[in-house]
């Protein structure tokens, strides 16, 4: 398996959320070529299996990008494209990976090209009960140096406020200045709450990302549309406790919600990256990343060492200039064929 | 007795049974230190813990 030929062809199979399907084919084409077992599971992931035993290890990647055509072409060391480091970069590290690790006595690599990751996660949700791994990485850009331990919770919150409309000159609160009161009370809870927290990853960070109000002569209403990222520290059903009293004649809604995650560092999975990286002459890191990913989903339900790791620099997620340094996608699979190596000589 | 010092402290760190790559807090200084290498005894800082957006 050429690494290289994987990734550019990976990133020519443009691939936005829900439209992954020749992506999917190409990449089970491409782990099937390679020896894995694959198949295209009930989701509708790409799914490429290397041995048999008792002990899982599972490479999470995404297939699905954001939206934005960028057109596929090399540069020196820079391969552009979208998904270069989100996360077609990590997933194409992963595959080649594995592959040269090749079936271990005792040991399952199952490598997962999941849908969604950019919108409602299902493909990461479809495998949460089909695997039981005693290890699992998450393919998302950390750098090929470093470890990602966590990523921040996040919580949407829809507030709404309806009241009957009196004259301007009244002096009564309208439904609007309701909703404005209730965003600057949340700042300020926040801001208490942040106090103590120097680091970003530690704090409770709100933003307003919709309002929308309308009048129809009798009544009034004012929405509001707020992501909330949370630190481990905070749970959504903490948060929601604490604002509850917040919404006065408001009603608040929690949509879509999902907590914070953070690994611990002394694990059998984090010793392996710690050597495989100092192997390839790197000084390891260790990053907490204040969005969120699918290490939040899963890594609570399989309960075993969990971490994310790839090559790219994460500043050019979702950017229309994302490229990838070869150098670098090919020192991470290095390190990740080390780590794997590591791994599958644990006794079972 | 296999035994490492703290690189920031000179604090002695007792190496019996722990693992290379293991993560280990210097009981002086409280520093997290990484063990390199049980023979011979080597432990130097831990990896540093930064911050990045993405997800």
């Amino acid at each position: 398996m050429d690494e290289t030929d994987l990734l550019v062809g990976l990133l020519r199979h443009y691939s936005p959320t829900g439209q992954e399907n020749q992506a999917v084919t190409y990449l089970v084409q491409k782990m099937d070529e390679a020896g894995f077992q694959s198949f295209v599971d009930a989701t509708g992931n790409a799914v490429g299996i290397l041995g048999d035993g008792p002990n899982e290890i599972v490479l999470l990647g995404h297939i699905d990008t954001v939206p934005g055509e960028i057109p596929v072409h090399i540069e020196g060391d820079l391969l552009y494209g979208r998904g270069a480091v989100d996360a077609k970069g990590p997933l194409a590290c992963f595959t080649t990976a594995a592959s040269r690790v090749g079936a271990r006595p005792g040991w399952r690599i199952i490598v997962v090209g999941a849908l969604a990751e950019e919108s409602d996660s299902r493909g990461a949700k479809g495998v949460l009960n089909e695997y039981h791994p005693r290890f699992a990485i998450i393919g998302e850009p950390s750098g090929w140096d470093h470890i990602t331990l966590g990523y921040k919770g996040s919580a949407w919150i829809r507030y709404r406020i309806e009241k009957p409309m009196y004259h301007t000159a009244s002096g009564k609160q309208t439904a609007c200045e309701s909703a404005v009161q209730f965003w600057n009370s949340l700042v300020r809870k926040t801001n208490e709450w942040n106090e103590s927290a120097s680091r970003v990853f530690d704090q409770v960070t709100p933003s307003l990302q919709a309002m929308h109000s309308t009048r129809d002569g009798f009544a009034e209403t004012a929405e509001l549309e707020i992501n909330v990222r949370l630190p481990p520290a905070i749970s959504p059903e903490n948060l929601k406790q604490e604002i509850e009293w917040l919404r006065g004649e408001g009603t608040i809604d929690f949509s879509d919600s999902i907590p914070a995650y953070r690994g611990e560092k002394n694990s059998a999975l984090v010793r392996a990256f710690l050597q495989a990286i100092r192997a390839e002459e790197g000084t390891p890191a260790f990053s907490l990343k204040t969005g969120t990913a699918d290490l939040n989903l899963v890594a609570p339900v399989w309960r075993c060492p969990c971490v994310a790791y790839g090559p790219g620099d994460s500043s050019l997620d979702h950017t229309p200039g994302e490229h990838i340094s070869l150098t670098e996608y090919r020192q991470s699979i290095q390190v990740l064929t080390k780590v794997l190596d590591i791994l599958t000589q644990i006794s079972p | 007795m296999t035994t490492a010092y703290c690189p920031e402290c000179d604090a002695p760190i007792s190496l019996e049974d722990v693992m290379i790559g293991e993560i280990l807090v210097c009981p002086d200084c409280g520093v997290d230190l990484e063990v390199l290498s049980i023979d011979p005894p080597q432990v130097e800082l831990a990896p540093m813990e930064e911050e990045d957006w993405g997800e």
